[in-house]
């Protein structure tokens, strides 16, 4: 059980600095996209952060895991933290979309009354835009890491070692099939580990979605 | 207070505005109408730039909101290079014309063929610069002198009733907290809801939002106000309250220009009347003028129409 829990450890490391290298990212990519319509300086940064957005969500990850570990970072006693690197930059190019559209989806009227009171654009995002638009952007990001959490299990592919940040809960359930030789044990062992921290992640995005939307009660 | 001049507004292929020049002076109403998609929506939202013109200029009072539209001024004109190398070239071919009448010749010529490029020259882009710089003035400053009051309100969502009214004061270093508060509670209490500060907008029916949209305008002590079809999404028992606080504001003096379906309230409210048609401004006049005595026959058609 000692390789489960060092497995569930892993994992937990890697999806968590994975998901703020994401949300970092995806928030400087979002908020470039969008500034863009009102800056012109900000139209050939956006080109770039499209073509990032595109590239990354057009291809698979496990693709994208090897390019970075074995071409682009092919440095020994790199490798882990390559790989956190390309699950960062991945989940990036996701969170980038979601607050893009989450900041799309408020009524452009409000931006329209904050511009017409003679406050900027700027002071008019961080005021009146950004609070509305967290309300729809918080369930989208709570879902991407839901879903990097379990993409973080590809790791393996490129080659799990005991011992290094590579060796997660799925590469765990391989390990302790010398200990329990029956698969289907094995499976739902490591399974129920993963079931129990989406389970958890989405009761706490249900928590704060249910504070955010104080001011909606009718 | 306000000066329109020749402006043109295009929607990628469509021309919404096609030429409007207007003058609204300090104390006076003007009422928009026309049939709808006939610009007058467009024209308002052109007045402070929440709509940027395509050509033309839009001032209030000596300050230049747009940039400068060469082919308003003929001094720029006289400078530019299609200027100067058509000038030699018409010199040549009618030696017999006086240089005054080469000149009136080709600046109508260049503004009707729209001849002006990109590039004029140095001393083309010198002097624009010039312009603008002497007399062009930041769009957030001049916004806060011209309260806009819109159709669907947009009150902030995220917002309470009172930080509504305080939020754009007080972000903008103009007044502190406390000061904003009590300028914002006594206009709540005017329109009598001031029981509803701490509401969010969501709780409030469409006639309050109207009502509190405009006193948060209003909060910023504006020179003007600008009606974008203030009563056009209220249910219609909800018109009346409204228009009874835009007549208030009419009655103490407020200058307004006012864009509405309600003929009625617009020739009891209105100044002046200016009946918009395809981009264009048709017919203008006192409200009997326009209400009672049409000329233009699109104007007798569309009040055949509405009354």
């Amino acid at each position: 059980m000692g390789y489960v829990f060092e497995g569930l450890l892993h994992t937990l490391i890697i999806t968590v600095i994975a998901a703020l290298i994401g949300l970092v990212l995806g928030f400087i990519v979002a908020l470039v996209k969008i500034s863009a319509e009102n800056n012109k300086y900000m139209k050939i940064p956006a080109i770039i952060c499209q073509i990032y957005t595109t590239v990354f969500r057009g291809t698979p990850v496990a693709l994208q895991l090897f390019i970075m570990v074995f071409a682009v970072f092919a440095i020994p006693g790199f490798k882990p933290y390559a790989a956190i690197l390309t699950f960062g930059i991945n989940s990036g190019a996701y969170v980038s979309e979601s607050i893009r559209a989450g900041i799309s989806s408020v009524d452009r009227g409000q931006l329209e009354a904050g511009r017409a009171l003679g406050l900027t654009w700027n002071k008019t995002m961080i005021k009146i835009i950004m609070p509305q638009a967290i309300k729809n952007i918080i369930p989208a990001i709570g879902n991407e890491i839901i879903a990097l959490l379990k993409e973080t299990s590809i790791i393996g592919m490129i080659g799990a070692t005991a011992g290094t940040l590579t060796f997660d809960l799925n590469a765990a359930s391989e390990t302790i099939y010398k200990s329990v030789p029956n698969f289907l044990a094995c499976g739902l062992i490591v399974g129920a580990f993963y079931l129990a921290i989406v389970y958890l992640l989405t009761f706490v995005i249900k928590i704060i979605e249910k504070r955010l939307r104080a001011s909606d009660k009718r | 207070m306000i000066s329109v001049k020749n402006i043109f507004k295009n929607f990628d292929k469509l021309e919404v505005l096609k030429g409007v020049s207007c003058e609204i002076q300090k104390g006076e109403r003007v009422v928009l109408i026309g049939p709808s998609g006939s610009g007058k929506s467009t024209l308002l939202r052109c007045m402070n730039l929440l709509e940027e013109p395509t050509y033309g200029e839009v001032w209030l009072e000596s300050d230049l909101l747009t940039s400068i539209d060469p082919y308003l001024h003929l001094d720029i004109i006289r400078l530019s290079k299609t200027y100067k190398e058509l000038f030699s070239q018409r010199k040549e071919a009618n030696p017999q014309m006086s240089d005054e009448e080469i000149d009136s010749y080709l600046i109508s010529e260049i503004k009707e063929k729209d001849l002006l490029k990109k590039h004029e020259g140095k001393e083309y882009k010198k002097a624009i610069k010039e312009l603008e710089k002497k007399n062009r003035v930041d769009i957030n400053l001049a916004r806060r002198d011209m309260g806009m009051v819109f159709q669907h309100f947009n009150l902030f969502n995220n917002l309470t009733v009172i930080d509504n009214l305080t939020l754009t004061p007080v972000t903008l270093g103009l007044k502190t907290k406390e000061e904003a508060e009590k300028t914002a509670m006594e206009l709540l209490k005017r329109i009598g809801l001031s029981d509803k500060r701490d509401e969010y907008p969501a709780k409030l029916s469409g006639g309050q939002k109207q009502r509190i949209a405009i006193v948060r305008a209003l909060a910023m002590n504006p020179k003007v106000m600008l009606f974008d079809e203030p009563t056009s999404a209220l249910d219609p028992e909800m018109v009346g309250e409204v228009l009874d606080l835009i007549k208030e504001l009419a009655d103490e003096g407020m200058t307004m220009v006012i864009v509405t379906h309600e003929m009625g309230f617009a020739k009891e409210v209105g100044t002046r009347v200016l009946f918009m048609d395809n981009g264009k401004i048709a017919e203008e006049g006192t409200p009997s003028e326009v209400f009672d005595n049409p000329k233009n026959p699109r104007t007798i058609q569309f009040l055949k129409a509405v009354l």
